[in-house]
């Protein structure tokens, strides 16, 4: 064991590796070919799982089509690039036999589960502690080699250890995303009314499952319906191991890769029937008066309004002048693009049977003597800023100042069981079971304030408990007081002031939007600006606007890196080419457009908050968006579809091509 | 990223610096915004490190008889902001604005960059088309190379062991002229993909003068003379700038072929000359 | 990454064949070579240092010449690995007279791994045309300054 870093690189360098190379692949397709090298012998063909979905009559609908757009369509591998790398500290107090570990995982609770059973150790002598953590966005969501080994080698050594990931491990060592290549099919009538979709997709899973490696691509095939309202899916996807990192849950997780593939093909459709991509999805939209509404994946949308969020969106770019605009432009000669993306998106996951490892989340809330409010959540906020949104869920159903509630999270000695960070579901399930707890509390503050007022009916605000009759009040410390004195309980009544509720949700939500981006592409060079960005998104009630902007905003910067820069590079040994920041293009500051965002709010009835999640959407409806728009701007040159990442290079040869076509 | 054990030297002379580097395995530190991540990534491993900030003056920017003396350890930012620079030779403080992010800017400074040499980098394009002299000292030698017979190839340059860059030389460019400095930015490392550096000079509606430096496309920064001569004798500025970087070696990586850095190199000197042709009286 | 140019080289067709496979010219002119040491038929264990701006790395290696055609062409493979990463190049040279001596032009992959191309992507294709441009170069005044001759005996009678 080294005892600094400099000593453990030192030694590292000491170590002579002599390999022998094996042949490898590192292309999904490739790897399906006849006579490609096995990445485990034990499964020659690489294939390591398939999948079929369906539901309709999806023959019958192409059949009776009069219209069918076809498309291949990749979603490239992506390296999701937290600001903070991981890093774990694992401690062994030997004479308590227990072990603490501080790792940045999105799944602190799950973690030490897991754990137990790695070092073999009773679960209970196993602290997992979760501090700030400088992101996630899914590449956490996984119990790594790196935070069994530091706590073995802690464990064998009697001294605490460190590791902490440097950004090329990091891009090699930690999961990656996306990494779809999709075949698409739809089926329409002439008059834009959508019939059917097929969808062959193959998923790169590089080399190895993670925790959720096969489940990401089966959630692409859940939600690739979209908002449209058609009744015929047929799905295959086929799972294969490449030789590298394996993919698994990054922001969005499958569902960028669905709408990014739907809102392709609606595009596509449109331009076959030359119909206003707006108009057609309108035309298409499950309608505000159908829900909830039964997918043909078998999903029950919960609520919707999915041509509000277009309306409003078309409304604030003022579309038929903007269509105006581009006219005139393209008479003068240049490439301006118009592009839509309506999305629709599967969070709060999720019911528990449709989750590998539980779908529900808890909330423990301590009103302390002094009247102070303690939230100890379940779920692990990773800079979402679920300690905002949280307390003033507390503070508003308590009636108590935001200042006086703490939100406690991430330390498996301190909190009740939970299951994490993912899937946009900290508010929704989360905030529900702490929701729950308070109404439990709230209830039991009343008993004490009625008693102590020497009343029937209170009133709880302001941080007082008001008798409705006499006017009379007691504030909430002194309730709380009373409650822990216990000199006088109400009947029936324990003391203390302390509820915990384990909260499963009987659906997923689904939160939907439309954004719109107006695009310009230099004819000269293929340099693509943003001219406008518009996101209307809904994600159910809202508790926090800056919260939510905060989570578009981040969102769209990470959709906008698909769409426009970033890309996983492998060559054909293997080799990951794009291993620092010096060649692989995360967004920056200085890259961003300005993102006009506004909300529809529909209510979610799944929960009684109402709400949805938007930790993802602003990532999920980006990317169309954008590659819809300078698809549309490249048009009248005969370009059709581009695949991601939008480098200029590759547009400055889509110019040449349509411009000799 | 965890560099190999060092010594590290701190010389308060430049004689004293030029002893020490005598010894040509040492390295020389400026910025350290090439050197350190090269060494964090342990793909440099030197024994002994002589950090050059101490050594008095060597970051000196001044103007005498019509040449701008820069001194090698004047930062990216001194060079932006210089007010002598600014108003003797704008086309460098331009270039100098486009390097980087203002970290590196405060830190990097312009003898390591061209010590560096590294193809990407935006100061070759604008030394070459000002005529820049690099001054080049050690122990026992004092020499001055024009920047163009300096930068040899990627990464390579007329340095010799135990040599350092000491100063540049430019000669001041006519107030009448006008410049640019255009660059295609690597959207990862922030690095020229291509980047051409202008200088015009006018008579009346005809040009007389026309420099073109072009970095980023080639192993090493390059004056496109066969255009400059187009111009001088009165072609358009497409038809000048259609066959700019012809007969050059150019590079290619994941982000950008060879044959689409050559047509940036063409479009951006066209750009370049639109703009300082705005630019000159 | 495939790589392919063409280089020319002082000398006839015959000579610069014999040249091209000579163990003492391919020391002296590959850039960095420090040992290079016969292991078999045209194969040879070679060490190398690289040295390129303030990069620098040793590597182990091995050169091997084969499916050798006398004066047309042949194939090589140059491989090394060091702490920095591994490379590895191979392709066919074809040597052909031209006015001045023998165009070689050369046809090939190169390959690179672990740090250097993990994080030197941007360098790669730049970097190897150099190391090849450098060994031509190196050749030619090998040529010119008679050195070569000593190296490899006068194929008389061919030239
Ligand atoms: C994130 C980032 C982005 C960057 N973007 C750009 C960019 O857009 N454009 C651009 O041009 N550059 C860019 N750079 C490089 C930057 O400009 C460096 O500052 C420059 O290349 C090296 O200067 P330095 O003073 O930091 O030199 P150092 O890193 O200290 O040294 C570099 C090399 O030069 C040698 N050296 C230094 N000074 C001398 C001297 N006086 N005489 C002889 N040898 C010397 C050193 O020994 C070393 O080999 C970037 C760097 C970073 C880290």
């Amino acid at each position: 064991m080294a005892t600094d870093r400099y000593l453990a690189a030192d030694a590292a360098d000491l170590v002579e590796v002599d390999y022998e190379p094996l042949a490898a692949v590192a292309d999904p397709e490739k790897a399906l070919a006849a006579g490609a090298p096995a990445v485990h012998p034990q499964w020659p063909d690489n294939i390591a799982f398939t999948f079929h979905q369906e539901g309709g009559d999806t023959e019958g609908a192409f059949r009776d089509a009069e219209v069918v757009v076809r498309q291949r369509i990749t979603s490239q591998r992506l390296i999701p690039t937290a600001m903070e790398t991981r890093g774990v500290v694992a401690e062994w107090r030997a004479g308590e036999r227990s072990l603490t570990l501080y790792s940045s995982t999105q799944i602190p609770h799950l973690l030490r589960t897991l754990l137990a059973g790695i070092l073999g150790m009773p679960e209970n002598h196993l602290r997992v502690i979760t501090p700030e953590v400088g992101g996630g966005f899914g590449s956490k969501l996984n119990v790594y080699a790196e935070e069994a080994l530091a706590a073995f080698v802690a464990m064998r050594i009697n001294h605490p250890v460190k590791w902490i990931e440097s950004r090329r491990e990091n891009f090699q060592a930690t999961i990656h995303g996306r990494g779809h290549v999709d075949y698409f099919e739809l089926a329409a009538k002439r008059d834009g009314t959508m019939l059917g979709l097929k969808l062959k997709l193959i998923q790169d899973l590089g080399a190895y499952h993670q925790l959720l490696t096969p489940a990401i691509p089966t959630l692409s095939v859940l939600m690739m319906p979209g908002l449209y309202n058609f009744p015929n899916i047929s799905a295959d996807i086929v799972g294969v191991f490449t030789n590298c990192v394996p993919t698994d849950a990054y922001r969005g997780a499958g569902r960028p890769e669905a709408t990014h593939g739907i809102e392709r093909m609606v595009d596509i459709l449109a331009a076959e029937l030359q119909m206003d991509p707006a108009a057609i999805r309108l035309k298409n939209f499950v309608p505000a008066n159908a829900f909830p509404y039964a997918t043909a994946t078998g999903l029950s949308y919960d609520s919707g309004n999915y041509a509000a969020p277009l309306k409003q969106a078309l409304d604030a770019v003022e579309y038929p002048k903007l269509r105006e605009e581009q006219k005139r432009a393209r008479a003068a000669g240049r490439l301006m693009g118009i592009g839509i993306s309506t999305y629709g998106e599967i969070c709060a996951i999720g019911p528990s049977p449709a989750t590998p490892a539980g779908g529900w989340e808890s909330a423990t809330v301590k009103i302390e003597p002094t009247g102070k409010v303690t939230v100890m959540t379940g779920a692990s906020p990773h800079g979402q800023g679920e300690e905002t949104t949280f307390a003033q869920i507390a503070a508003d159903e308590l009636g108590v100042d935001i200042d006086d509630v703490l939100v406690v999270h991430g330390d498996t000695a301190v909190v009740q069981y939970g299951i994490g960070t993912f899937g946009s579901r900290g508010t929704a399930i989360g905030g529900t079971a702490l929701y729950y707890a308070l109404q439990d509390l709230k209830a039991k503050v009343k008993k004490f304030g009625a008693m102590l007022l020497d009343t029937q009916k209170v009133t709880l605000a302001g941080g007082t408990c008001t008798d409705e009759v006499s006017g009379k009040s007691v504030s909430f410390a002194e309730i709380a007081g009373a409650a822990y004195r216990a000199l006088k309980l109400p009947p029936d009544t324990e003391p203390g002031l302390v509820a915990t509720r384990f909260w499963e949700p009987p659906n997923f939500t689904f939160p939907f939007g439309a954004h719109i981006v107006v695009s310009e592409v230099d004819r000269d060079t293929g340099a693509i600006e943003i001219r406008r960005y518009i996101a209307v998104d809904d994600c159910g009630k809202i508790i926090n606007p800056l919260i939510v902007a905060g989570q578009v905003h981040g969102g769209v910067a990470q959709g906008l890196g698909q769409a426009l820069w970033e890309q996983a590079v492998y060559d054909d040994s293997g080799q990951l080419l794009t291993g620092e920041l010096t060649d692989y293009a995360v967004p920056k500051a200085h890259l961003m457009p300005w993102i006009e965002s506004s909300h529809t709010e529909t209510p979610s009835p799944v929960n009684p908050l109402g709400v949805k999640g938007v930790g993802e959407a602003g990532t999920i409806g980006c990317s169309p968006a954008v590659v819809n728009s300078v698809v549309d701007a490249l048009a009248p040159l005969g370009v059709r579809h581009i695949d991601m990442p939008l480098t200029p290079e590759k547009i400055w040869n889509a110019i040449q091509q349509g411009g000799r076509a | 990223m965890i560099p190999q054990a060092f010594d590290y030297s701190s010389p308060r002379s430049l004689h004293e610096a030029l002893v020490l580097l005598e010894n040509g395995e040492h390295k020389v530190l400026a910025g350290g915004m090439s050197l350190v991540p090269m060494m964090k990534l342990r793909l440099a491993t030197p024994g002994r490190v002589v950090d050059l900030s101490r050594v008095p003056d060597l970051n000196r920017i001044a103007e005498s008889g019509g040449v701008v003396r820069i001194g090698a350890m004047a930062t990216h930012h001194e060079i932006e902001t210089s007010p002598v620079v600014r108003g003797q030779c704008p086309l460098l403080s331009e270039a100098a604005s486009h390097i980087g992010d203002v970290q590196v800017r405060n830190m990097g400074t312009i003898g390591g960059s061209i010590a560096h040499a590294d193809p990407a980098a935006d100061y070759p394009a604008a030394l070459v088309a000002l005529e820049a002299r690099v001054r080049l000292v050690s122990a026992h030698s004092d020499r001055t190379l024009d920047a163009a017979d300096f930068f040899l190839d990627a990464f390579t340059t007329a340095l010799a062991p135990g040599e350092i860059v000491l100063e540049l030389e430019i000669p001041a460019e006519d107030s009448s002229e006008g410049y640019r400095y255009e660059k295609v930015a690597h959207p990862a490392s922030g690095f020229a993909v291509v980047g051409v550096a202008v200088r015009i000079k006018k008579n009346g509606a005809a040009i007389s003068m026309a420099r073109i430096g072009v970095t980023g496309m080639g192993p090493r920064a390059f004056r496109d003379r066969a255009a400059e001569k187009l111009l001088e004798e009165g072609a358009d500025i497409a038809r000048a700038t259609a066959a700019v970087g012809a007969g050059q070696e150019a590079n290619a990586d994941l982000y950008a072929s060879a044959d689409y850095r050559r047509h940036l190199a063409a479009v951006h000197a066209a750009r370049a000359l639109t703009v300082a042709l705005s630019r000159a009286s | 990454m495939k790589i392919a140019g063409a280089h020319t080289v002082p000398a006839a067709r015959e000579w610069a064949f014999a040249l091209l496979q000579d163990p003492v010219v391919l020391a002296r002119c590959m850039p960095g070579c420090q040992a290079l040491e016969r292991t078999g038929d045209g194969e040879y264990h070679m060490k190398m240092k690289m040295v390129l701006a303030s990069m620098s790395g040793l590597f182990d290696g091995r050169v091997k010449v084969a499916d050798s055609c006398p004066p047309e062409s042949f194939r090589l493979t140059v491989e090394g690995a060091g702490k920095i990463g591994f490379m590895k190049g191979e392709g066919v040279l074809t040597l052909a007279a031209v006015d001045g001596g023998t165009g070689v032009a050369f046809a090939g992959d190169v390959h690179v791994g672990g740090t250097l191309a993990a994080v030197g992507q941007r360098l790669i294709d730049t970097t190897s045309r150099m190391l090849i441009k450098r060994f031509f170069e190196k050749l030619g005044a090998e040529i010119a300054a008679g050195e070569a001759a000593r190296a490899a005996p006068y194929p008389g009678d061919l030239y």
